[in-house]
This record gives structure tokens, C-alpha cells and sequence, in this order.
């Protein structure tokens, strides 16, 4: 086993991000810029769950509350506080950890059908609440009226090409982070309660407070898409919460795949392509998606990067003559038996 | 080292555990055996918390652990492998003692370093090479053979350095050759690492072979301890649970 | 928050008698859609997330057919016989592919459907709000009870609910066919060992559940709007209801759904903002004393 190596990751980010950086000189296109834009959050968006369905084997059909909250909360701090950009992103960031710690900790107990459906309970109670009470969220119009942009630090957000360069950086910068996380201790820690949490408990591990810091730190990530979001539309909308963000972002990692760590960005990528292809083909967004998602689900069954790493362990193992490795995904652990014989 | 005071449990009004009492000398082999139903696997489920006992006290060197959550208990010395295997599919063989070894530590909620902790490496290497595991480190866990995710399930338990160690049925679903071997693995692990070990079995050659002293369960009761001889010759261990034919053949 | 009017309808008893029936319809039409979503957790420990939009299709095949022969009865039939039929095609076709994967994957399924049947609902309806109007038959003086106002539709709706519930617990619990369905609910291996078609309940299963959805939809056509995606509120409703009244139970459903009905009816005089709120604060109240439902059974 190669232990990875944080500064390699660090050089890995940096050079992303100079090639984001010299993009637009090289293609300079709105429609590729603000294609990054989106992808920079759905792609933290999509990653962040991953760290919870795919390392923590917890499967949150809700994480798009932490979408809505975060670009809400972002986007009404610039308004009605004034703040700075990096003031409301930290304001931002501490009320989802808060919220995160009240959801998770009455959700990451429960079964998986019901941690999957009280997760969900809990963003729609937030959507409800964005539709009700209109005086400050807008109601079902949306927070409209703008985001102020003011310049920090020489950053000029209502420059496109800062703005762009921005979250792209997010990008970079939030992938590094939860890249590290999942190599760290805790990382694996999160896979041997994914794999066999009974297991992890007789090793001594309070498996729902590990599960409590893996909701609490996916929250927090996902409120930085939401944000990233919220910068570009220059609001927020009720969308943003409702429960389809969370099956898009569910989709996106099963597409991309679940087993590698930037299998939620490849499934970010196609995902946003494929919307924006048949936005423009169709006005029949829903049947179209529908039917791709059957497909897949009920065809290819997992995702592209899950296909390629098999693809290339197999490469790997059949050079060395070992026997075939040729599942990623983990079986469901065996249950241990506690009560009686 | 580990001494079991009155302990009882039921489930629903039905007793599943009535009043058992039992010691466990420091360093002593000790097999707990017993027919179907017995209540072997619920006692080993309430020593390690998995079950929470209705009564009794469960002393781990005096200390009443008796009540005290599964992680706690595990902390303080107690180790267990399971009758089916329990380990972590997806890991690989190094990966599962590694990241034991830092749950051992207390180290596994570490964001700071990457995984492996250089220190950790040791301890992982000395448990596989201990339980002969070391050739298959590299190896995802999920294919190895039935009887490696045994070993494997024994190597975790192993990991945290266990002052006693609970074996549930460690030579389950294996053929008669490497039944032998697997026992043989255990007996020299008890002999040079010096703990307490107590193995449910149901191989009863195998249990007069190696077990130094011998606990019967019956119906969630104590129906005898002592000896391997002594359990032989014991009339009521004879006829509610080994049966004449045993006593016939080995007379 | 709306204390004061809260605390000035239930000191009034035609206030209490209109929230109330306003409450126990919430609950009874809840109750045909969350009986559905329990019974098919109970059997086959999948959440069909799609079920709301089975409700969603009965209200619409209610429109049509309700417009072409002006006969609600035969509306109501026609919505129940054709939703169920759909819900077996579903079965057979789709969900039966996942049956032991992930959950996402099963929800992710689910999804697909949703989008698909969403669209689809646009593209042969309209996307505008449709409404079908109370049929004549309803068409009387409401009763009044102490001073309260309650419509016969309401009275006809709540009984053949009602009897509806009692016949669904009976064939649950006495018949032989529900035996086999719970016995599938606990040890579908033991059953298919004894030569029952394992296959065939599922099947059978979701053909009730989608039975009672499609009723459930022609029941509320008079009294909702309709309109494409009306189904997702009332799945995650049931959720609520299958939590709150334990997952496969018939009697659990019927009392966590008319538990939702009263605290909406009486939650929008009271917090107008937080009537769904009120909800999950309940079920959040019962996961915590007692999560496997009020009637259910410990696992």
C-alpha cells in the first residue's frame, strides 16, 4: 500500500488550478466559465455527500439541506449584515455545522431506510420554512435584489473573471480537504464503519460520534456549494432546497462513482453536460433525465469511475497473476449476531 | 482476571441467561461448550456489552464492567472474534490491522496526519506475522479463503492486545485437517502472549485436547465446570448433553 | 405563531367540529396513500418513494374519466383498477431490479420514475393547476353539527375510509392471503421453502398498495387541486406516518395519519409557518420515546 502523500495532493491542486487560471486565455467563452462556476458547486456538493454514502456508508437522501442552507444563509448575511464575503462564508460554514450537529445527531443512530428518509425530512422542513416565511427569504420568488459583491483582499467578485477564478479555487481548495480527509486516520476509520460498523464497535469505536463528524463535516461542505451557488446566481431560491438537489446529487455520485474519490466530479461533469444537452434539445427536461436514470440504474448499475478503477486493478492483478479483483464496492458487511443464538 | 457474579438476562419474560457464575483464572484456556441454544454466543454478547445484562456483576480484574458499553469494555482488555467471521470486506489485510491498531490508540478520529500513522506499522506487521497472516497483507480482505477471515477476525481482536480474549467457535465451517491447524494457531497465541482465552467450541475432541478446564451450559444455566476429566465423568454433563454414545466411544 | 386563535377555536365547538373533519380527511386519504407505503416496507423492505405519484395518476385518471362519462363512481373504480395495474407493472418492470441494493440506488430508481411521470402528467394534462370540481351527487346541504359545517362529501369520504381501514386490518390479520403476507414479512426464505411464490406477493402487494393510492387519488380529486408533482408532499407525509405508526402496520397507519390530519387541520390556525414543522416535530418526539412506531414491534 502507497501512503499518499499530502504534499503530492498539494501539487496535484496547484497545478489544477493554474490550468483553471490560464483557461479563459486559452478559450475564452462565458459558457466554459460558467460552466466551471456550476461545476464548482455541484462538484464540492456532490463530494461532500460521497464522504457520507460512499466513505461513512451513510446514504443521506436530505444533504441538499445543507445546498439550501448554505447558499440562504449566504446570500441573506450579504444582504441584511453587510458583511464581508469571507465573514459570511465563515457565519455561513459555523450555523450548517450547528445545524449539522441537531440533524445528526437525532439522525446518524437510526437505520439506513430512516436516516435516508428523516434526512430528507429535515430539508423539507427547511424548504417549507423558505416558502413560508416570505418576508425574508422571498418565499416561493426567491431571494432576488442581489448579492453584494464587495472586494476583499484585492478579490473583485463582480469582475467575471475574479468570480470565476474564485470558485474554481473553491473547487481546488475544498477537493484538496476532503481528499485529505478520507486519506487521513478518520478516513479509514469511516471505511471500517461503512464496511462493518458491529465490527468497529468491539475495536473500540463509538461509531455514531465518527458518523456524527462525518455528517457534521459533509454539512459544512455542502453549505460551501450552496454558497458558490448563491454568488452565482446573486440569490437564492426555494430550489435550492427542494429535494430534487439532493436526488441530482445522488445521481451524480452514481454516475460517477462511489468508490473513487473523484467519481462525484466525473458524475458532476456528465451530469451537468447532459443537463444542459437536453435543455437545449427538449423542454421535457424530466422525462428525458427520468429515462437516464432508469438506464442506468437498472443497467449499467454503477458508475464510470467504479468501471475504470476495476478496469485497472484487473490490469494490475492480471500482471501480477493474482486472482481477479474485480468488485470495489463493498458487500454488505456480515452482520454480526448480538442478540441471543 | 475474569470473574461472572449471578448474571442474568431474558428476553421477553424468556430467560436466556439465569443466574450463571463463573471464573476465569488469569492465563488459564478455558472452552465454554453446550448444546444449541445453550446460551454460549448471548454470554459471550453480554461480557463484551453487546447485550445488556438484566443482573450480576461481570468483575475484569476486580472492576465491575458489568453495564458498560461495548467500546469501553473493549478498552479496557477484552477481545473478541466472532462465529462468523466479522472483518472489513473492502479493506485490505494490512489496511484492517492498521486502522485497528490506531482504534486500539485511540488515534482513529485523527484528521491531522495520513493513513498509515508510521507507528502503528509495527504493531500491524507483529499481529499478521503472529497469526501468519503477513503474506497475505496486500491482499483485499474480502477474498480471502473462510478460513483467513477467521484468522483474520482473531488478528483484530489480537490487535488490542487483549488481557482476555473471547473466541466464539474458531474453527467454524472448516474441514477436519485445517481444524487442527487453526487450533494448534490459537494454543501456541494463548501460550506465548499469556492471556486468558475462553473459546466457545463444538468440536468436543478438540476441546478435550486443549482446553484446560471446562465450562458446560445448559439452557442458560451452569450445568458443570472442571476438568476435562471431571466433565467426562460428570453424570449430568453426560446426560443432558454429550449423550451415551460419546461416553461409549471414548470410555 | 397564531396562539390567540388557536386558543379561540378550541374553546368553540363549531370550530373543533370543522377542523376536526377538516382534519380527519387530511388523515383518511394520508391513511390509503401511507397503508400502501407501509405494507409494501412491511413485505418487501423497500420505500416505494414513487407511491405519491401513484396518488398523483389517480386524481388525473379520475379527471379524465370522470369527464368523459360523468359518472364518479365509475371514476373512482377506473383510478383504483388503473393505478393498481400500474403498480404491478412497476413492480415487475422496475423496483424488482433493485430489490437488495442500496437504498440510493432504490431511491435513485424511484426518482427516475418521478421525473418521468411528472413529465409525462405535464405533457397529456398541462402543467396548470386542474381542478374537478364536487360531483353532483355531492351536491347537498352540508349536515351541521354544533354550529360546526361539515360537507357530505366529507362524511361519505371519511366512512369508506373508514371501512376501508377495517377491511384492510381484517384481511391483514384473519385471512389466509394476509397470513402468507406477513409471513413473507418476516422470513421470505422460509416462506418460498413451503412452495408459496414469493414472487407473486410482491407483486401482489404493490398491486394493493397501488390500488389504494389510485384511490386515494380519485377520492381527494374533488377536494385538492391537481397538478404534476402533487404527489411528493404526500409521500414524504406517509413517511411520517409508517415512522410515527410502525413500519407494516395496518392500525399504526391509520392512527399516525389521522395524528398528521388533526395536527395540520389545527397547526394552520395555530402556526400558520410551521404547520409541517408541527410534523416532523412529532415524528422526531416518536423516533425518540419509541422508534419502532407506536404499534410497532421491536426489532
Amino acid at each position: 500500500m502507497m501512503k499518499s502523500s499530502f504534499l503530492r495532493d498539494c501539487l496535484i491542486a496547484l497545478a489544477a488550478f493554474a490550468i483553471l487560471a490560464v483557461l479563459p486565455f486559452v478559450y475564452p467563452s462565458r459558457g466554459m466559465s460558467d460552466f466551471v462556476i456550476r461545476l464548482a458547486a455541484f462538484g464540492i456538493f456532490a463530494t461532500s455527500l460521497n464522504l457520507l454514502v460512499g466513505y461513512a456508508g451513510l446514504e443521506s437522501f436530505g444533504h441538499g439541506l445543507f445546498f439550501g442552507l448554505g447558499a440562504y444563509t449566504f446570500a441573506l448575511t450579504m444582504q441584511k449584515l453587510g458583511t464581508s464575503i469571507p465573514v459570511a462564508f465563515a457565519l455561513t460554514i459555523l450555523l450548517s455545522v450547528v445545524v449539522a450537529c441537531v440533524v445528526g445527531a437525532i439522525c446518524v443512530r437510526l437505520k439506513e431506510i430512516y436516516f435516508a428518509f428523516l434526512t430528507l425530512a429535515f430539508q423539507m422542513l427547511l424548504h417549507s420554512l423558505i416558502i413560508a416565511w416570505t418576508p425574508l427569504t422571498g418565499g416561493d420568488q426567491g431571494l432576488t435584489g442581489g448579492v453584494p459583491r464587495p472586494p476583499f483582499l484585492g478579490i473583485r467578485l463582480d469582475q467575471p473573471y475574479h468570480l470565476y477564478l474564485f470558485c474554481g479555487g473553491l473547487l481546488v481548495l475544498c477537493l484538496l480537504l476532503m481528499r485529505h480527509i478520507v486519506q487521513s486516520p478518520f478516513g479509514y476509520t469511516l471505511r471500517m464503519i461503512r464496511d462493518n460498523p458491529a465490527r468497529a464497535t468491539f475495536l473500540g469505536v463509538q461509531v455514531w460520534r465518527m458518523r456524527l463528524a462525518a455528517f457534521v463535516i459533509a454539512g459544512a461542505f455542502g453549505s460551501i456549494g450552496g454558497m458558490v451557488m448563491s454568488l452565482f446566481v446573486s440569490g437564492a431560491f426555494p430550489d435550492f432546497a427542494y429535494w430534487t438537489i439532493s436526488g441530482e446529487a445522488i445521481f451524480m455520485i452514481m454516475l460517477g462513482g462511489t468508490t473513487v474519490f473523484f467519481g462525484p466530479l466525473a458524475g458532476a461533469i456528465m451530469l451537468l453536460m447532459l443537463n444542459d444537452a437536453v435543455t437545449k434539445l427538449t423542454e421535457h427536461y424530466g422525462l428525458v433525465l427520468g429515462i437516464i436514470i432508469l438506464m442506468f440504474a437498472l443497467g449499467l448499475r454503477k458508475g464510470f469511475m467504479d468501471y475504470l478503477a476495476e478496469w485497472w486493478r484487473g490490469r494490475q492483478m492480471s500482471s501480477v497473476a493474482a486472482p481477479a479483483a474485480t468488485q470495489a464496492r463493498p458487500l454488505p458487511a456480515q452482520p454480526v449476531k448480538v442478540a441471543g443464538e | 482476571m475474569l470473574k461472572i457474579e449471578h448474571l442474568s438476562k431474558s428476553f421477553g419474560g424468556v430467560a436466556a441467561m439465569s443466574d450463571v457464575s463463573l471464573d476465569f483464572p488469569a492465563g488459564s484456556l478455558t472452552a465454554v461448550i453446550g448444546p444449541n441454544g445453550a446460551g454460549k454466543t448471548t454470554f459471550f454478547n453480554l461480557i463484551t456489552g453487546a447485550l445488556k445484562p438484566d443482573k450480576g456483576n461481570i468483575l475484569l480484574e476486580g472492576e465491575n464492567i458489568a453495564g458498560l458499553s461495548t467500546p469501553d469494555i473493549v478498552r479496557r482488555g477484552i477481545g473478541r472474534a466472532f462465529q462468523i467471521a466479522s472483518i472489513f470486506p473492502s479493506l485490505t489485510v494490512r489496511e484492517s490491522m492498521l486502522a485497528a491498531v490506531n482504534a486500539h490508540r485511540g488515534q482513529h478520529a485523527g484528521l491531522g496526519g495520513r493513513f498509515p500513522i508510521a507507528a502503528a506499522e509495527d504493531r500491524a506487521q507483529a499481529v499478521m506475522e503472529m497469526v501468519g497472516l503477513s503474506a497475505k497483507a496486500d491482499m483485499v480482505s474480502r477474498y480471502l479463503s473462510h478460513g483467513d477471515h477467521k484468522l483474520l477476525d482473531i488478528a483484530l481482536a489480537l490487535v488490542l492486545e487483549p488481557r482476555v480474549l473471547l473466541l466464539d467457535e474458531p474453527t467454524a465451517g472448516m474441514g477436519p485437517e485445517e481444524r487442527w491447524q487453526r487450533i494448534d494457531t490459537v494454543h501456541r497465541l494463548w501460550e506465548r502472549e499469556k492471556m486468558t482465552l475462553v473459546f466457545i467450541e463444538r468440536d468436543m475432541d478438540i476441546v478435550f485436547k486443549i482446553a484446560q478446564s471446562i465450562r458446560v451450559l445448559s439452557y442458560g444455566k451452569v450445568l458443570a465446570q472442571g476438568t476435562p476429566d471431571e466433565i467426562r465423568r460428570h453424570p449430568a454433563v453426560i446426560e443432558a448433553y454429550l449423550g451415551t454414545e460419546y461416553v461409549a466411544g471414548h470410555a | 405563531m397564531d396562539l390567540p386563535a388557536l386558543g379561540n377555536c378550541v374553546t368553540s365547538l363549531s370550530c373543533i367540529i370543522t377542523q376536526s373533519t377538516s382534519g380527519l380527511i387530511i388523515g383518511m386519504l394520508l391513511f390509503l396513500v401511507a397503508a400502501g407505503v407501509s405494507l409494501i416496507f412491511g413485505v418487501l423492505k423497500v420505500v416505494n418513494f414513487a407511491h405519491g405519484s401513484f396518488y398523483m395518476l389517480g386524481a388525473y385518471l379520475t379527471l379524465t374519466v370522470y369527464g368523459v362519462t360523468g359518472s364518479f363512481l365509475l371514476a373512482v373504480v377506473a383510478a383504483a383498477i388503473g393505478v393498481g395495474l400500474f403498480g404491478l407493472l412497476f413492480e415487475r418492470l422496475i423496483i424488482s431490479r433493485v430489490y437488495g441494493s442500496q437504498v440510493l440506488m432504490q431511491l435513485l430508481v424511484c426518482y427516475g420514475v418521478i421525473l418521468i411521470l411528472d413529465d409525462l402528467v405535464k405533457i397529456i394534462w398541462g402543467a396548470e393547476f386542474r381542478s374537478l370540481g364536487m360531483p353532483d351527487v355531492f351536491l347537498k346541504p352540508p349536515f351541521l353539527f354544533g354550529g360546526g359545517v361539515v360537507p357530505v362529501y366529507y362524511l361519505f369520504l371519511i366512512v369508506l375510509t373508514l371501512i376501508i381501514a377495517v377491511l384492510l386490518g381484517l384481511a391483514i390479520t384473519k385471512t389466509r392471503l394476509g397470513k402468507i403476507v406477513r409471513a413473507v414479512a418476516v422470513n421470505p426464505g422460509m416462506v418460498s421453502a413451503l412452495g408459496i411464490n414469493t414472487g407473486l406477493v410482491y407483486a401482489g402487494v404493490f398491486l394493493l398498495g397501488g390500488m389504494l393510492a389510485g384511490l386515494a387519488g380519485a377520492l381527494a380529486a374533488p377536494v385538492r387541486s391537481i397538478v404534476s408533482g402533487m404527489g411528493l408532499s404526500v409521500v414524504v407525509e406517509s413517511f411520517i406516518v409508517t415512522v410515527i405508526g410502525g413500519m407494516g402496520s395496518v392500525a399504526g397507519a391509520l392512527v399516525g395519519s389521522l395524528l398528521i390530519g388533526l395536527v395540520r387541520s389545527f397547526g394552520t390556525i395555530g402556526f400558520p409557518l410551521f404547520t409541517e414543522g408541527l410534523m416532523f416535530l412529532l415524528m422526531a418526539v416518536v423516533l425518540v420515546l419509541k422508534p419502532s412506531g407506536l404499534f410497532g414491534r421491536e426489532t
